[in-house]
């Protein structure tokens, strides 16, 4: 039997919106194709969450020689470890470039799920305060939507994907539909308090609000704190598409998922200026295919699905498909990180934490809010969260024998951390064009990144250190240590913003439903659609744009207008 | 040649047939790679020696178990063959000879004939060494930098072969794999204890 070639839709992706992509469209009765171009996960198999340490070669040190072979851009990212670097890619098999002095650490996950698998987990609406900032700056263009717009699709994928969290009722960091909130530790609360105390509500501290089940949801049971969700989980407690989404496609019989599909590019109609579907290229057997489709959805991840574009040239659009705007591939953002401080804190030394939390706490942006900051736009949030010491602090200590043993069997001093993410302004020379003299080992052109941080950018990490330590002393911390870890964009895994929405079709590659402005059955919902970036992790405001933009593409389908 | 390699050609008895005619070499040079008394790869039976008595002093057995009872030592081994750097390697194997050094010079004699009370005083004073080097050892999970002391190395090592083994991490620090419940201020036992402030 020849394998089916036409659908009703192709979703290019399986990751994050992938994933909703497949659910929302087969759901509403198309019969979908998601092509993803890695390999199946089987959870039974594949996830590795509860696996100790002790049956670990290299007791979770991970292989150094061979991460830094294989994986030497990978690794640079936490969850790459000695059990999860199979989720990630390797770095020789798919190559990109930057000029020298322009670092850009692209961190990719190929396998059904993506970087779904691995995410942070971190869930945060985005506000009118991110909505309307190109607007009020006078930077770049204006968001083509506003909160509101966008509010009842935040409803709509918490209902199904479950964020546990705290109700705060900030205006720039509007609540969600929140599964009950996980606990603050005694000293996280204990530096709450002391918080709202000194900056008299200006700056609040809070759980972190996360894609995990504090509450069992359907067949999804609630988190049984085992701590390394990057590893997997069996029980289905956090949110991925392998855990959510795909189960859901899955069960309306219409979806078909196929691995191994590497896109190659999107065909084109010239004549209707549609696109008629994406050629593809098996992973396994090199073979070239072709699978057509009324509508093609690009979630295939923000560089991915630009590169997809970039290699789909046409006659009339020589630098792209779907780019007359000649924007596509540009405005890259990513958060900047890794700037803040840590302390150790004084008291409840006669408590501990049971379970491990995956999940730490949250301080919303308090800059550029009611106030301005003389120096920089927008702002930054911080993550952090307290836990005591373990046994690695006996490392640097002098001690041993059987006193030194003991004091070790016990937990040691609270320490406390808060690490900023801060937003990074569109720039249209931060961008990724096609390296057409190098390919990949399926022929297709690989990616030439310029990206960097900005003086706004490096401003706003200077202060993102300081103002650390400024909080770490108002709450009566010791020993407080602030630092900048000047990692070049990418490591944020926040990456966005080239193929951004618009109300112009001159200077934007979609619409306000990310919809192509010239390629009208052609979507893009993955972080690629972004406008600007705001400080809060992306992820959630991807599901919503991809759920909202199927409804509006089956809509347009069922008027005709597709 | 990988030992992983030379191990299968060992094991795989059709290979002779077809084996290049320096197998014997080979085949010596993997009873060499194999040939310390426990099965080493890196450390010789003297060096092996140290690093025994001196994990044992770090970690001893006391009501729970030591660091000899998880193999410290062999996880050292591991480590020294497959995961350090040869300059890594280098700094540790001197480091060992050093402590020999020390102790003829103290004592006169190896560091494995000293007293235990000798032994702890080479200890002590590599720990003061270690200080005024200033030494930071490395982050558990760095995998770029590089070890620059010898006795922050073994620490390192030491602790790690311990509290991430299954005795260690089950036994010791009371670690569960499924707790199956967060709960953020629970009052310590006084058998647990806390740390108290020196």
């Amino acid at each position: 039997m020849s394998e089916q070639t036409t659908y009703d839709a192709i979703v290019v992706g399986s990751g994050i919106t992938g994933g909703w992509a497949a659910k929302e469209l087969s759901e509403k009765g198309l019969r979908t194709l998601v092509l993803e171009a890695g390999r199946p996960i089987v959870p039974e198999q594949d996830y590795v969450e509860h696996v100790p340490t002790w049956e670990m070669k290299f007791r979770g040190l991970g292989d150094r020689k061979r991460l830094l072979a294989d994986q030497p851009i990978q690794s640079t990212c936490y969850a790459c470890d000695e059990w999860s670097s199979k989720f990630f890619i390797k770095d020789k098999e798919h190559p990109y470039t930057t000029p020298q002095d322009k670092p850009f650490r692209w961190i990719r996950g190929r396998q059904v799920g993506g970087r779904s698998i691995m995410w942070g987990r971190q869930s945060y609406r985005w506000s009118d305060l991110d909505f309307e900032a190109n607007l009020r700056d006078g930077i770049a263009i204006d968001w083509p939507l506003r909160y509101k717009d966008i509010e009842p699709w935040y409803d709509y994928v918490e209902e199904f994907a479950g964020i546990s969290g705290e109700a705060l009722g900030l205006p720039q960091l509007p609540d969600s539909k929140f599964l009950p909130p996980m606990e603050l530790n005694c000293t996280e609360r204990l530096v709450r308090e002391r918080v709202a105390k000194h900056f008299s509500g200006e700056r609040v501290l809070t759980i972190g609000r996360a894609a995990i089940l504090t509450a069992e949801k359907g067949d999804r049971a609630a988190c049984h704190y085992c701590g390394p969700c990057e590893r997997g989980c069996i029980t289905r407690s956090y949110f991925s598409s392998l855990n959510a989404t795909l189960p859901a496609a899955e069960k309306t019989g219409r979806m078909t998922l196929r691995p191994f599909s590497v896109v190659h590019s999107v065909s084109f109609d010239s004549k209707t200026r549609r696109a008629t579907g994406v050629r593809v290229i098996d992973s396994r057997t090199h073979a070239a295919l072709e699978f057509r489709a009324k509508v093609v959805f690009l979630c295939a991840s923000t560089l991915e699905s630009v590169r997809i574009l970039l290699n789909s040239s046409t006659p009339e659009f020589s630098n792209g498909l779907a780019n007359s705007s000649g924007e596509l591939g540009h405005n890259l953002m990513d958060h900047i990180m890794g700037s803040g401080a840590e302390a150790t804190v004084l008291g409840n030394e006669d408590k501990v934490e049971i379970g491990r939390r995956p999940n730490g706490v949250y301080m919303p942006r308090f800059r550029n809010v009611k106030t301005k900051h003389p120096e920089f736009l927008r702002g930054y949030g911080y993550q952090g969260g307290a836990f005591r010491e373990g046994w690695e602090r006996g490392i640097t200590q002098v001690g041993f024998g059987p006193d030194f043993k003991k004091s070790l069997s016990r937990p040691g001093p609270w320490r406390f951390t808060l690490y900023g993410f801060g937003e990074c302004l569109p720039n249209h020379n931060n961008f990724v064009e096609l390296d057409k003299s190098n390919t990949d080992a399926w022929g297709i052109p690989i990616l030439k990144i310029f990206c960097a941080f900005g003086e706004n950018e490096d401003k706003m990490r200077r202060d993102m250190e300081m103002a650390a330590a400024e909080i770490l002393a108002a709450v009566g911390a010791r020993n407080i240590q602030p630092g900048t870890q000047e990692d070049p964009p990418g490591l944020a895994i926040h990456e966005m913003g080239t193929a951004r929405m618009g109300h112009d079709p001159k200077t934007s590659v979609l619409n306000a439903f990310n919809q192509s402005h010239d390629v009208k059955n052609l979507f893009v919902t993955d972080g690629g659609a972004m406008v600007s970036s705001s400080c809060v992790n992306p992820s959630l405001t991807y599901m919503a744009l991809t759920a909202r933009a199927c409804d509006y593409a089956v809509k347009q389908m069922k008027k005709g207008e597709l | 040649m990988r030992r992983r390699e030379v191990l299968r050609l060992l094991a795989t008895g059709t290979a002779l047939q077809f084996a290049p005619r320096n197998l014997l070499v080979t085949i010596a040079q993997a009873r060499t790679l194999l040939g310390s008394p426990a099965g080493l790869r890196t450390l010789d039976a003297h060096q092996e020696a140290i690093v025994r008595m001196m994990t044992e002093l770090i970690l001893p057995r006391t009501d729970t178990a030591g660091a000899a009872d998880v193999g410290a030592t062999e996880f050292i081994d591991l480590m020294l063959t497959e995961w350090y750097e040869q300059a890594e390697r280098t700094l540790f194997v001197k480091g060992l000879a050093d402590v020999d050094a020390r102790s003829r010079m103290l004592f006169g004699k190896d560091f494995t004939d000293c007293s235990p009370m000798q032994q702890a005083d080479i200890l002590t004073a590599l720990g003061e060494h270690m200080v005024e080097e200033g030494a930071q050892p490395l982050p558990v999970e760095s995998n770029s930098a590089s070890e620059t002391n010898f006795y922050a190395m073994l620490r390192r090592l030491t602790l790690t072969a311990y509290y991430t083994s299954e005795k260690g991490a089950t036994e010791e620090l009371h670690f569960e794999i499924i707790p199956g419940m967060y709960e953020g201020c629970r009052p310590t036992s006084p058998v647990k204890g806390v740390e108290e402030e020196k």
